[in-house]
Parts: C-alpha cells; sequence; structure tokens
C-alpha cells in the first residue's frame, strides 16, 4: 500500500476518480441546478424512456426523475450501505478471527470474574424493581460468588474457566442466518420505528456473518502456519499476534469480497424498505430504482442506470482495495 | 466436463424441438396470481378458492353477473318474503331437478344439514359460522320435501339474498349414520368462547369424521351439486376442473344462464408473477388473464389492435380510499380534514397509476348507480389554495416550522400526519408520494410510512394511525356501510372513529330500508354527510382489465369478482375466428 | 475422530433446538388476534350479515382452534414492584404454546398448517420435491463453471479482467432482473421462444422416465440458468483472490520451473490451497440447497421451497414457517460440520479443537 502515487496505474486513478465524483455528487445533490426533486413525482411523465422528454434520463413508473434519482441515491449509499459494508466486514472480522484464533479453548478467564458476571447477568435476569435496589443487590451477588470462588481453595482465584467462543459464534451465526429475515423485521419493527441508526443496525446485525465465515476459515489456516508457532514461542501476547501477525493476512480475502457485499447490501436495504423498516419510500436509493424495474419490465432505463452507478462503485472500491501483485 | 455439457445441450436441444403442443379444444385456461390453498367449503380463504367452490358446489342462489343482481339457482324461484313483528320468514323450494352425482334428489334436509355443519363446533367453520348466524332456525315442510322457512331476526333485504349464499353440502355424504340429524341447531351453537359446555360424543365423531375427509386439499372427497368435478389439483401449478357428463342442471328445461356450464374443461394456470403471465399470454399458454395491470393491459391493446386477443373492461366496484383517523389529536375537526382531502391530485393519479383505467366517484357509492349516486355533489378538486384557506378556518397558523394551533385547553398541535399504507402496491406509493409533495407544497410535512401487511393492519386495528390508505370492495346488491363507519365497528372494520348516534342510525337505516327510491333518498343523505365530515375520500373507483384469447367469447365481464364467468365461456373452433 | 462428529453433533441439535425455540418465541410473540382470513375480510361491504361482535368472536374461536390462546412460554413478563425489588417473571406452568409444540416436536411431529390442515412434513416434501433438482443442478453447473474458468482466474490476462467484470455486472443486478431479461430474451414470441415460459408443463406419469427427465430439464432450463449465473460471482470473486494469494507462494513457482502449464498448476497444485477459505461457502450452499430461491420460484412459478416459506410467513402460518426453518437451520448446521471436516482434510495441519 506504500507505493508512491506517481506509479499508480491509470485504473487506480480512474478509481478514485469514481469515487470522489461519488463522494462531491451525494455532498452536492442538494445544491446542484436539477430540473426535477428526487421525491417529487411527476404524473404526466410515467416510466418515460430517456432523452424523449424534459427527463434526462427518463422517469421511474411513479414518475420520479432517474438523474436525481441516482444523485441523490449516492448520498444513500455513502451514508448506508457504504457503512454498512463496512461495519458488518469489521465486526464479522473480530468475531470471526477471535473464533477461529481462540478456538473453544483458547480463551480463558479467571473463574471469579466468570462466576461474577454470570452472577450478576442472572440476578439483572431474574429480578426487576428500582434501579437503586436491583444494583445494589448485583453488585452484592456479583462480589459473593467472586468471593466464594476465591475462598474455594487455596488456589481459587487463580483457576479459570475456557470460554467456548468458537462454539457460540458459529451458534449465532447459523441462528442469525435462519431467522426468516421478515420475522427478524417484524419483531424489531414491533419494538422500534424505523430510522436511519436502526436500519444500520439491522443491515449489520443481518450481514455480518458472511465475513466473519471467511475470516474464521482463514485464520484456522494461518494458526497453523510457522509464522505464528514462532511467534507464540517468543512470548507474543496473543492479543498481538491475533491483531498484528493473523488478521492482516486475511485482508486479501476480505478485501476481495468487501465491494460485492456492498452491492449486496444495496439490495439488503431494498428489501427491508419493502418490509417497511428501511429508508422511507422519498429517498432516493439505487436498489430503489432497480426494484421499480420490477414494475415496468420493458424500462431498460431503469437497470442500465442503477446498475452502471453499483457496478462502477464496486469496481472502484475493488481497484483501490485489492493490491494488484507486481509483475 | 464439456462433453457433459454438450450433452446437456444435446438434450435441451431435442427438446425444444419436440416440445409438446397441448390439444386445447374445449379447454379455457385462466391465469391465477396465487393458489386457492384450502378448497374446503366451510373455509374459502381467497378469491381463488371461492371461485373454484362455486363450480363445484351450488348455492340456493347465485350471482347473474350480466344482470347485477341475485337469480335463483338451486332454488326453484327467489324465496317468498313474510314478515311477523320480530322476524323476518324467507320460505324456498328447491328446484325438483336438483340432484346429487348418484341422483339422490337434494332437498331441504340437506339445507338444514349445511346449517348445522357451519355451526358445529370443532370444524374450520368460524367465518361461516358468524356470517350465517343470523339465521336463527330453519322449519322444514312436513308435506313437500323441498319446501323450507328460514327464520331470522332483521329486516334488511341483503339478509335474504345473504340467506341462500352458502354452498349446499350432501348430508349422504357427509353424515351417512345421521350423526347431527338428532342435534338442534341451537345446541351447536352453544358452544361459544365463553362457554363450551360438553359436547355430545357424535358431535365429536361427526367433527372427526369430517376432518378425516380432508377436504381443505381433497374437495374431491366431497362432490358437490355444482356443474364440474375437480380432476386435479397440484398446489401452486394449476387446478383442473372438469365437467361432469351428468349434470341435473341440463335436465332443466329451458335454463338460465346460471344453469348452463359450456366448456368441457377448466385449467386454472397459476403464474405469480405478472410479466411471466404476460409472456403466458402472448404465447397462448393461457386463454384468459383477468385483472390485468393497467400499463401492460394498455400497451397489450395498442400493439394488438388485429391480433388473436381480445381486450374488456367493466366497471367495478372496488375503490382506493384514503381514511383519517379521527381519533388523532390533529385530525378531530372536519375542516382539517377537508382539507386534506383537496390535497389528492385525483385525475392525474387515475392516469398515472390506472392509465385512465379508473374512476372518480363524490364518496362510496359508484356512480354507475344511478339514482343512488348522489350527482349533485362536486368531485373533489386538486386544490392546494382552498386546503390552505380551510387549515387557517380550522385554526391552524403557518409559521416557519410548519402548521400549528393552539387549542384552548389542550396541548398546542402540529401538523405533521404520517401517511401510512401496504408497502409493495405501486398504486398505494404513488398516492402516498402526490399527497406528500403537495403538502410540502403548503408546508406540511407528511411522512409516508410504508409497511408489511401484517404490521400495518394490526397498526390499523390499534388505532396508531394518522392518514391510511385502504381498498374497500363494494357490491351492486347491498348498501351496508356498517362494517367500516358504523361505530361498533371502532377498531374492527372502522378504523376511522367515525360514528355518531345520528350517523349509525342513518347507516341502519339506509340497511333496512326496503323501498328503493327512499333508499336513494337516505343513500345520497349519507353521502352528503360523509362530504362533509369526511372521514374518508374516495380517490377512485376500479376498472377491472381483462385480456382474453378471440376465440372465447361470453365471458360475461363484469365489475363483480372474479371479473369473468368461467362456466358461462364459449370457445369457437380455431378456424371460425377471423384475426 | 468419531468422538469428534459425535461431539460436534450434539452440539449441533443443541444449537438447532436454540435457533428453533427463539424463532418460535419471535414469531409467536407477534401473533395477535386477527378476524379469520377469509370472507369476513375488512374494508369489503358485502361481509354484512356478521356482526361486529360476532367477528371478535370468530376471530378468537380460530385462535382457539389453531392453539394459540394460552400463555407463550413457562414464563412471562411480571409487572414491576411498586417499590423494593420483585420477580421479573411470572411462572405459568407447562400448560403453555411452547411446551406443547416442543412435546409434539420431540414426537417428530412438526404440526399441520394453519392455512390448509395438511402435515407440514407432507408440505416440505413437496416443495423439496420442485426444489432440490433446480438447486442442485444449479449448484453443480455453477461449480462446474468455476472449474471450467479457474485456470483463468488469478494471474493478470484479458481473460480474467472479462470474467471479473462479467460477474460484477451480474453481481450488481438484482436476480429478479436477471431472471426476468433471460425470460424475455428466451421465452419471447416477439424474441426467441426457445423455452417455456413457466412452469413444469403437464406431468405425465404414465411417459417412460427420459421423456419425464427431458421434459423437467427442458422447463426447468432458465430457472437454472438464472441460478447458475446469479451464484457465479460469490463462488468465483473469493476463490480468485485466494489464487492471486497462493499463486506466489514458492511451491507454484517450483511447479511452474518444473515445466507444468499454467492450467495444470492452478487445478493441481493452487486450487487445493486456495479452496479453504471457498469450503465456509459450503455452509451458505447446502442450505440454500433447501431452502430454494423465492424470486425465481415466484418469477418462473416453481412452487418450491422458498415460495412455501414466503407465502407461509406473509400468512403467518407458523408450522410450516418453523418447519421451514427448523430444516434450513439443521442442513445449515451440518454444512458448518461438513466445512470444519474439510478443512482438516484439505489442510492436515489445521487442528480443530472439540
Amino acid at each position: 500500500m506504500s507505493r508512491p502515487f506517481r506509479s499508480r496505474p491509470r485504473r487506480w486513478w480512474l478509481a478514485l476518480g469514481w469515487l470522489l465524483a461519488l463522494l462531491f455528487a451525494a455532498l452536492l445533490a442538494p445544491v446542484l441546478p436539477l430540473p426535477y426533486a428526487p421525491d417529487t413525482t411527476d404524473l404526466t411523465a410515467i416510466a418515460e424512456a430517456p432523452l424523449t422528454g424534459s427527463h434526462w434520463l427518463g422517469t421511474d413508473p411513479l414518475g420520479r426523475d432517474l438523474l436525481a434519482g441516482l444523485l441523490f441515491g449516492a448520498r444513500t449509499a455513502l451514508l448506508v450501505s457504504l457503512p454498512a459494508a463496512a461495519l458488518a466486514t469489521l465486526l464479522g472480522g473480530l468475531i470471526g478471527g477471535i473464533a477461529g484464533f481462540w478456538g473453544n479453548t483458547g480463551l480463558r478467564l479467571p473463574l471469579s470474574y466468570a462466576a461474577a458476571a454470570a452472577g450478576t447477568g442472572l440476578f439483572l435476569l431474574g429480578f426487576h424493581g428500582s434501579p437503586t435496589i436491583v444494583w445494589a443487590g448485583a453488585s452484592a451477588v456479583a462480589a459473593g460468588l467472586a468471593g466464594g470462588v476465591a475462598l474455594l481453595g487455596r488456589r481459587g482465584y487463580r483457576r479459570t474457566v475456557a470460554v467456548p467462543f468458537d462454539a457460540l459464534a458459529l451458534a449465532l451465526m447459523a441462528l442469525l442466518a435462519s431467522i426468516p429475515l421478515l420475522v427478524l423485521v417484524l419483531a424489531l419493527a414491533a419494538l422500534y420505528p424505523p430510522s436511519w441508526p436502526g436500519l444500520l443496525a439491522v443491515l449489520v446485525l443481518t450481514y455480518w456473518p458472511g465475513p466473519a465465515r471467511l475470516v474464521r476459515a482463514e485464520i484456522l489456516r494461518i494458526r497453523a502456519l510457522p509464522y505464528i508457532e514462532s511467534g507464540w514461542a517468543l512470548g507474543l501476547p496473543a492479543v498481538r499476534i491475533l491483531w498484528r501477525h493473523a488478521l492482516p493476512n486475511c485482508w486479501h480475502t476480505l478485501s476481495a469480497t468487501f465491494p460485492l457485499s456492498v452491492a449486496t447490501l444495496i439490495g439488503l436495504e431494498t428489501t427491508l424498505s419493502f418490509l417497511g423498516v428501511g429508508l422511507p419510500p422519498e429517498t432516493a436509493s439505487w436498489g430503489r430504482l432497480l426494484a421499480a424495474a420490477r414494475l415496468a419490465p420493458t424500462a431498460w432505463w431503469l437497470v442500465l442506470g442503477p446498475a452502471a452507478a453499483i457496478i462502477g462503485t464496486t469496481v472502484a472500491l475493488r481497484q483501490l482495495a485489492v493490491r494488484e501483485p507486481a509483475h | 466436463m464439456k462433453r457433459y455439457l454438450l450433452g446437456l445441450g444435446c438434450l435441451l436441444g431435442l427438446s425444444v424441438c419436440s416440445s409438446p403442443t397441448p390439444n386445447h379444444a374445449d379447454t379455457v385456461r385462466i391465469r391465477w396470481a396465487r393458489d386457492p390453498e384450502n378448497l374446503d367449503p366451510l373455509v374459502l380463504p381467497n378469491a381463488q378458492a371461492v371461485e373454484t367452490t362455486n363450480l363445484l358446489h351450488c348455492s340456493l342462489l347465485t350471482v347473474d353477473y350480466a344482470q347485477k343482481k341475485f337469480v335463483p339457482w338451486l332454488a326453484e324461484t327467489m324465496p317468498t318474503v313474510r314478515r311477523t313483528d320480530s322476524l323476518t320468514l324467507v320460505t324456498y323450494r328447491l328446484r325438483p331437478e336438483a340432484a346429487w352425482d348418484n341422483g339422490q334428489p337434494i332437498l331441504a334436509s340437506d339445507v338444514a344439514f349445511t346449517l348445522k355443519v357451519m355451526s358445529c363446533p370443532g370444524l374450520p367453520n368460524e367465518a361461516a359460522r358468524a356470517q350465517f348466524a343470523f339465521i336463527e332456525s330453519i322449519q322444514l315442510d312436513s308435506l313437500d320435501r323441498r319446501r323450507f322457512t328460514l327464520a331470522f331476526r332483521g329486516k334488511s333485504p341483503d339478509l335474504v339474498q345473504a340467506s341462500g349464499d352458502y354452498p349446499i353440502l350432501a348430508e349422504h355424504q357427509l353424515d351417512p349414520r345421521g350423526q347431527l340429524r338428532h342435534i338442534s341447531l341451537a345446541a351447536l351453537r352453544a358452544d361459544t368462547v365463553q362457554a363450551t359446555p360438553r359436547r355430545s360424543a357424535s358431535v365429536t365423531a361427526f367433527a372427526r369424521g369430517y376432518a378425516q375427509k380432508n377436504l381443505g386439499r381433497h374437495p374431491e372427497n366431497l362432490p358437490g351439486s355444482g356443474p364440474y368435478v375437480l380432476k386435479e389439483w397440484r398446489a401452486g401449478r394449476h387446478v383442473l376442473l372438469q365437467r361432469k357428463k351428468q349434470w341435473w342442471g341440463d335436465r332443466v328445461p329451458a335454463a338460465p344462464p346460471q344453469l348452463r356450464a359450456h366448456p368441457k374443461t377448466l385449467d386454472y394456470q397459476i403464474i405469480t408473477d405478472d410479466a411471466t403471465a404476460l409472456l403466458a399470454l402472448r404465447r397462448g399458454d393461457i386463454d384468459v388473464y383477468p385483472m390485468m395491470p393497467a400499463k401492460e393491459f394498455v400497451r397489450l391493446r395498442q400493439n394488438q389492435k388485429a391480433g388473436d386477443l381480445a381486450f374488456y373492461t367493466a366497471d367495478s366496484y372496488e375503490m382506493l380510499a384514503a381514511g383519517f383517523n379521527m381519533r388523532q389529536p390533529a385530525l378531530r375537526d372536519a375542516l382539517t380534514r377537508q382539507a386534506f382531502s383537496h390535497l389528492f391530485d385525483i385525475p392525474g393519479l387515475i392516469q398515472a397509476s390506472q392509465q385512465g383505467l379508473a374512476y372518480p366517484s363524490v364518496s362510496l357509492v359508484s356512480p354507475t348507480a344511478g339514482p343512488l349516486y348522489n350527482d349533485s355533489l362536486p368531485l373533489l378538486t386538486f386544490d392546494p389554495q382552498k386546503a390552505q384557506a380551510l387549515l387557517t378556518q380550522a385554526g391552524w397558523t403557518r409559521n416557519s416550522q410548519g402548521w400549528t394551533r393552539h387549542p384552548a385547553g389542550a396541548a398546542p398541535q402540529r401538523l405533521e400526519p404520517t401517511f401510512s399504507y401496504r408497502a409493495g402496491e405501486p398504486a398505494y406509493e404513488a398516492v402516498a408520494l402526490q399527497f406528500r409533495a403537495a403538502a410540502a407544497k403548503i408546508g406540511i410535512q407528511v411522512q409516508p410510512r410504508p409497511m408489511e401487511a401484517s404490521l400495518f393492519s394490526q397498526q390499523l386495528r390499534a388505532g396508531r394511525l394518522e392518514i391510511y390508505l385502504q381498498s374497500l370492495s363494494g357490491n351492486p346488491f347491498v348498501y351496508n356501510f356498517a362494517p367500516i363507519l358504523h361505530s361498533q365497528s371502532t377498531g374492527w372494520g372502522n378504523f376511522t372513529g367515525f360514528g355518531t348516534a345520528t350517523t349509525d342510525q342513518l347507516i341502519e337505516a339506509i340497511a333496512a330500508e326496503e323501498d328503493p327510491a327512499r333508499q336513494a333518498q337516505l343513500l345520497r343523505k349519507f353521502q352528503r354527510v360523509l362530504r362533509q365530515d369526511c372521514p374518508l375520500v374516495v380517490l377512485y373507483f376500479l376498472r377491472y382489465r381483462l385480456a382474453a384469447a378471440r376465440r372465447l367469447t361470453n365471458l360475461h365481464v363484469t365489475g363483480i369478482r372474479p371479473g369473468y364467468e368461467a362456466a358461462a365461456i364459449k370457445s369457437q373452433p380455431a378456424g371460425a375466428v377471423r384475426p | 475422530m468419531g468422538r469428534f462428529l459425535l461431539h460436534r453433533l450434539l452440539r449441533a441439535l443443541l444449537a438447532a433446538w436454540a435457533i428453533i425455540s427463539v424463532i418460535f418465541l419471535l414469531s409467536r410473540a407477534g401473533a395477535q388476534e386477527r378476524p379469520p382470513a377469509s370472507r369476513l375480510a375488512e374494508g369489503s361491504l358485502s361481509a354484512t350479515t356478521a356482526s361486529p361482535v360476532q367477528r371478535r368472536q370468530a376471530g378468537q374461536l380460530q385462535q382457539r382452534r389453531l392453539g394459540l390462546t394460552g400463555p407463550l412460554f413457562y414464563v412471562s413478563a411480571a409487572p414491576a414492584p411498586a417499590a423494593g425489588l420483585g420477580w421479573r417473571w411470572h411462572w405459568n406452568g407447562r400448560a403453555n404454546q411452547y411446551h406443547q409444540w416442543l412435546r409434539r416436536l420431540v414426537h417428530a411431529n412438526l404440526g399441520v398448517s394453519f392455512r390448509d390442515g395438511q402435515p407440514v412434513t407432507l408440505l416440505l416434501g413437496q416443495s423439496l420435491r420442485y426444489t432440490l433438482p433446480l438447486t442442485v443442478g444449479a449448484a453443480v453447473c455453477s461449480i462446474g463453471l468455476v472449474w471450467l474458468v479457474a485456470p483463468h482466474l488469478g494471474r493478470p490476462s484479458w481473460r480474467r479482467r472479462f470474467l471479473l467484470g462479467l460477474f460484477f455486472v451480474v453481481d450488481a443486478v438484482p436476480l429478479f432482473v436477471v431472471a426476468l431479461l433471460l425470460l424475455l430474451l428466451l421465452a419471447n414470441p416477439d424474441a426467441l421462444a426457445w423455452f417455456p415460459a413457466y412452469g413444469l408443463g403437464p406431468e405425465d406419469a404414465a411417459a417412460p422416465w427420459p421423456v419425464r427427465l427431458q421434459a423437467l430439464a427442458y422447463h426447468l432450463a432458465l430457472p437454472l440458468l438464472t441460478l447458475t449465473l446469479a451464484s457465479l460471482p460469490a463462488l468465483a470473486v473469493p476463490l480468485d483472490a485466494a489464487l492471486r494469494h497462493e499463486l506466489r507462494a514458492d511451491y507454484v513457482l517450483t511447479a511452474r520451473a518444473k515445466g507444468l502449464p499454467d492450467s495444470l498448476v492452478i487445478r493441481h497444485h493452487a486450487l487445493r490451497n486456495a479452496l479453504l477459505p471457498a469450503l465456509t461457502l459450503l455452509t451458505e450452499l447446502l442450505p440454500g440447497l433447501v431452502a430454494g430461491s423465492v424470486v425465481v420460484e415466484l418469477v418462473y412459478s416453481l412452487p418450491g421451497m422458498g415460495r412455501l416459506l414466503a407465502e407461509a410467513a406473509a400468512a403467518h402460518d407458523y408450522p410450516v414457517l418453523l418447519g421451514g426453518v427448523l430444516l434450513i437451520a439443521l442442513v445449515r448446521l451440518l454444512g458448518q460440520l461438513l466445512a470444519d471436516w474439510l478443512y482438516t482434510l484439505a489442510d492436515p495441519r489445521i487442528r480443530l479443537p472439540v
């Protein structure tokens, strides 16, 4: 990544140019002199083809301007899809990395801490009442358990328990992947009104298992490699081995799939809007423009415009993220 | 690998050449968007199931689509009605020709049995039970085994029609041992949510026997009196009905239209996607495409001026309405609601989302209803200026943040309504976006809220929505607004919170009125009240659209679901059709 | 190894039980009293003869018949105490919906559908009959295609650029667009009407099996093509990344130095190492095989598993929904197990803790 700028290939500059253009479109969309706003419907121009009327790039079946939709959709992509893909990759990478690295037995906690944490959790789960009393009770339980364990034996305070992180992570992934999206969304929608952070949370929540699985597999392989062994032999702390030596080697896997994640999340965001927890219908997004093509299967421009935008973005991201081998 | 691919290619190539061309001289193939799911005559979960059941089973009365009125079907004539001071007595006589497939005549005892089945606990008959609970008793004629009298409270004419509108089931098929014969209708109905008396052994045995027949998926276990039998049903793929060779209707001399069934085979093809269905129609895989999307319909009609397809439209009784939840503080006064009603660009919406295949109305009555329609009321206009004036009149003042008002003795209010609708319906979304844009022009921030269907109806019943969109379906026979506007229905069909003692009385009077002239007068009054109080705004009535192969005639295309009459369809031999 | 597998299998079953319990509670918690779906439809001016009270009772009777009354779980939330400390939960005993359901589940009884009273196992089996040929066919085709193009991946060439470009295009276009596009190109009387537009055609049980197979292949060709196209990018793009990583390794240099052609180097040496991350895709692929694809089944009108579950979810047909989810979750857990086992096969240095 530290090559001098001068030697970057032209493709790299093109990619950077595209993403900058995207950023500008997102920032400047409200002040650009667009003939139509993205959220108003022109009832006289329904599913109009490009260059036939006053809409340069045509309209969707509800009479919304495609050009405005594309430009304002860039905002949505930048505010929702990209952060969601980045957060999901980060979270998935961390969970997958820890699960693969420590497995079920590698991560050990002092028994007294574990007992105190479990006791507090159970207490809070079992009782409720005024906050002061509850917290006082929980602290008393925690202190009692921790002390009790320490007194168990002479070396009780040094006893540790293994945290089966790998099994937990795998079960959680299977759980999240098994819940039908509709059930999850309805359960959430009954609790929270739709909002931007909520949407981001749902997207990250449903998408992190993918990257996690990839990183877990990579770490399983890397863990057995000699240089990690030598790291252990040198007595390096585990966190440092994971963070500085193991995880960076997963980068090539993650960076290859990250652009695909963006495209997937744009689609997922549209599905969520359809279920009523996503973005409000007046917010333009590329996914929604693509979905509008469903109403008018012959309106090729509705596919071409947003698909080109998504392809451009994913290819540009890939170009920036992936290190090409020197040749 | 390459060799395998080549082999696969050859296989596909072969099959392309040898693709079968089915013989369909007497078959009418109709497109359905979904599976009927359950063909138990007591359940009828969707329009497809109703349509099939009407071909498999006969009711006492049926709808004549051409005349848009009820006509006798199993009944010999329309029933005679007598009124005592509290009861309405309706006497039917069954047609002497009416018979089950084994030759046994259909008798009044079968009707009595059907009523019992519809009330029998332990069966999936909750809806039928609620709907026909108004029939208090049935009296069989001791002299004439085909004559019987139904008694019920209430005087409205629609009860008479409803008293004959359920499929009659064969007692000898379902209850050969007469397990229900000695149990009274009242005893069966005593089993309710609140009270569950000990069920007699014969009722339990009957319910078990009924469940064992598995009629939901195997309706062929209960042969009906209708002109068709179920030949094949592949869930999610197609339903094949075959005309009975010997149907009692054929023996009726000078049979009226409802007793004729022309197609030898009816093949309902389930095609879930509209675009796919359109292709299937173009390819000749299906003959009838009912409820076609407006855009495709118009485009195809323009392209196919002289093609092999015929295009039909019919004014329907199905409308799209925007409701205002009057229980919300900001929408409590009529002036505010009236102001909002002027923010819908109805002609624009009709053109944009229905391609002009819809028509506006002043209220819940179709403009085609003649004297019943209040034509002295003007159609709603799209007039943001007037809306602003009305809002000012309602006490709202506009400032830089929007519209606010400070009612005496209440918290200050802001005008920022939410606009909720069922997600996934483009016509709804078009209305929401148009309304939002129009409101934004006069400084009102409207928040569109598309919701998943079940979430939407849950919130609607809980009264948590403010402005909402809903499809309402009416019919040409009955004017009973109680389910959607009576104060007793609040939360269960009436989501606007509309209804005072006066309007409740008016609704009941309309439903009970027999004299057409007086009913027209009441209806016109009700339409005026609705316009004044504005609990809901009818945006437009739909026009049903149907495309069919040109060789088919006599489709009886109407504005009543399903929009055509399958049994009436006549097919000309292929040579006789001029292109 | 046997003990390892048994241990993992037991854990998978435990996980499946936890998953299905969570989904049971999540889905039923939202189940509220509704009017019966039939005749008494809301917004209809014709279902007039039932009074509001009768409608409400009909809804309650239906809930009772479907077993949706009574407490949901062993415990339910207790109201907060006015002062001091109180139990957060109220004990309901064994007479609750979850207990009833679990007891039936233990006896391998998934219940009957709320919509048509059919046993859930029967419905799932019927749907699998349509889904499996499609999804397995698509999986075989796409894996075969990836195998075919693998020699062109991982090293710079115009072919790789073209392939990757193609994959990105296919990935950016939603599945329904791909499906509709193929339909409009290959089943359209205005373009090429080579394939049927929908369904599986008339089924003739008397026909000999080659004829039936041919009819099936003919009708499944377009859905198969759609699914194959759609699943290619997710397989090929990570493989390309892994291959590029591997091709820089020393053993590849050695193999090349021996004079092996590039395609052999990739297929025999690099692919094996590059497959490891791709094995994780197995955990997605296997459940995908039984879950089907809603979009493809809707566009081509195939009564498969995807459509069954989507319709069940929309109609709140919980027994069918839970049965389907249970099946998919079990297959998914088996896939995880299988993937972990295959890791150790592909790279014996990997040791998996029990």
